[in-house]
């Protein structure tokens, strides 16, 4: 039952997963060979660093706009599929209601998973021309020695944890999605009103647990961060507590989540 | 023959409010149920209750002896008073859908409805009128071979024509040991079908009698029996 469930939660909102992406490749395939392969920098000059930034902001905003619509559409399906009137077709199959819940944490997961891969691609494909390589070639010692290890690392690391927040993210999405289901008259604000004081409390959480272990920068055990490897040293350091940290909330979570789906569900 | 559907000292309670309390019933099978009682009597709560989309507050519901869950959802076919298909589904999709997980589904018998009326399989959900749509939702219910089917409002959104037709599509595709239980405000037009009533008020059963016996006994139609009961 399972992987019928998961075989229709993919197929939802697949085509526009495949349109966006579809778009962020194209644009990166285009921003790549029209732009960032003409430029050339042997001679850098004030325009060549402006154009370079207006670049990189447009594309990390396109990335990130990606990103945010794919989130959108793992928390739409888990309202329309569980809350809205489709839910009367969702909670009479006969499938239980972890099944329901694993299916939708799964092929969330797998749309995130996705997501990454595709734009950890697009930017792999953006900085890896001959002449970016190149100039970034002579900055390398500098960036390297600043995070400890070489780039190429640090990034490969980062893209790890992305992919470790997928399923933590999905899960705190449901997890507000089923606080709104509490209140009958306001689901929708319920569930943002869920998402913006859980994320308040999680940053509390993350603060006070900063300055417990003393990882605050410049503030208990660290000492300033400007000097050779502390930059990597911190940010891994710091990142590491914050994904255990959500881990151990999202397990809370989907106790939560879970807690509602087998006992306080009412659609409308 | 064991019941169908059992209540015993059923209740379902609302923050402060009963929407059901002790409610004792039993339905047997191989019969047409009409479900009846004013708005806010408890008819939603008990179909809601039968289909594991509300948990009892006390006491049991039990479909063919066992409490709702996976195994009861087998053999119940709802209809709910509502749109609840994904309407950005075609028809053919939504029907596959129903076959890939209702084991009872039969293809067969949808496919001959549609025709029958006319429905465009690669037509959206989205583009079919509203009684279009209830025709759809109808005959993806009464496809299923089931032991079971509840019915809330099948016949609210439609006009008179297609009412005929959705009640021949009833009464044509449930076979003689199903029972179906059909929630409804247009008693007239349901009369003539069914085999027993249900009346509920406030939570609470008031009549459960068969349609003879309402003929017989009180000497008056069931729309007319409703009217002088539940009379405002």
């Amino acid at each position: 039952m399972l992987g019928k469930l998961l075989k229709f939660d993919l197929k939802y909102g697949m085509k526009i997963f495949l349109l966006l992406h579809g778009i962020l490749i194209v644009i990166s395939l285009l921003g790549r060979f029209l732009f960032l392969d003409q430029l050339n920098f042997n001679e850098p000059d004030a325009a060549l660093v402006s154009s370079v930034a207006l670049f990189a902001a447009a594309i990390i905003f396109l990335l990130m706009a990606v990103c945010f619509c794919t989130w959108m559409i793992i928390a739409f399906r888990f309202y329309r599929n569980l809350f809205t009137g489709e839910g009367y077709l969702t909670w009479t199959l006969p499938a239980s209601g972890v099944q329901h819940l694993w299916s939708k944490i799964i092929s969330g997961s797998i749309l995130f998973l996705l997501d990454c891969i595709i734009e950890g691609g697009c930017v792999l494909l953006l900085v890896t021309g001959c002449n970016v390589t190149e100039a970034y070639s002579v900055i390398a010692p500098d960036v390297n020695s600043e995070l400890g290890m070489t780039l190429s690392t640090f990034a490969l690391i980062l893209f790890v944890i992305m992919l470790i927040s997928g399923p933590v993210s999905v899960i705190q999405t449901y997890f507000c999605i089923a606080i709104g289901q509490l209140f009958p008259a306001h689901r929708l604000l319920g569930a943002i009103a869920a998402y913006f004081i859980s994320s308040f409390l999680i940053q509390l959480l993350s603060f006070g647990l900063q300055i417990g272990i003393g990882l605050f920068p410049e503030y208990i055990l660290i000492g300033p961060t400007d000097t050779a490897d502390q930059v990597g040293t911190y940010l891994f350091t710091t990142m590491g507590y914050s994904t255990v940290m959500m881990i151990v909330i999202a397990i809370l979570q989907y106790i939560a989540v879970h807690y509602i789906m087998q006992k306080k569900i009412n659609l409308l | 023959m064991e019941p169908i559907l059992e209540c015993r000292d059923l209740t379902k309670k609302y923050g402060s409010k009963y929407a059901l309390y002790n409610l004792n019933l039993s339905l047997e099978r191989g019969q047409i149920v009409g479900l009846l009682g004013p708005n806010g009597s408890g008819k939603t709560t008990l179909i809601k209750l039968a289909n594991s989309l509300l948990h009892p507050t006390g006491g049991q519901i039990l479909i063919n002896r066992t409490e709702p869950g996976i195994e009861t959802k087998k053999v119940v076919s709802y209809l709910p008073d509502r749109n609840y298909l994904g309407r950005h589904m075609r028809v053919d999709e939504i029907t596959a859908y129903y076959n890939t997980f209702y084991d009872n589904f039969s293809m067969e018998r949808a496919a001959k409805m549609m025709d029958a009326l006319d429905i465009d399989r690669r037509a959206r959900l989205s583009s079919l009128s509203k009684g279009t749509l209830e025709k759809v939702q109808l005959i993806l219910v009464m496809s299923r071979e089931a032991k079971l089917y509840i019915l809330d409002e099948p016949i609210g959104g439609v006009d008179p024509a297609a009412r005929d037709y959705i009640l021949q599509t009833i009464l044509t595709n449930y076979n003689e040991n199903a029972t179906v239980l059909i929630s409804t405000h247009l008693i007239s037009d349901i009369e003539n079908v069914l085999d027993h009533v249900v009346f509920l008020q406030e939570g609470q059963l008031v009549l459960s009698e068969s349609v003879d016996e309402i003929r017989t006994q009180h000497g008056k139609s069931v729309d007319t029996l409703f009217r002088e009961v539940f009379k405002c």
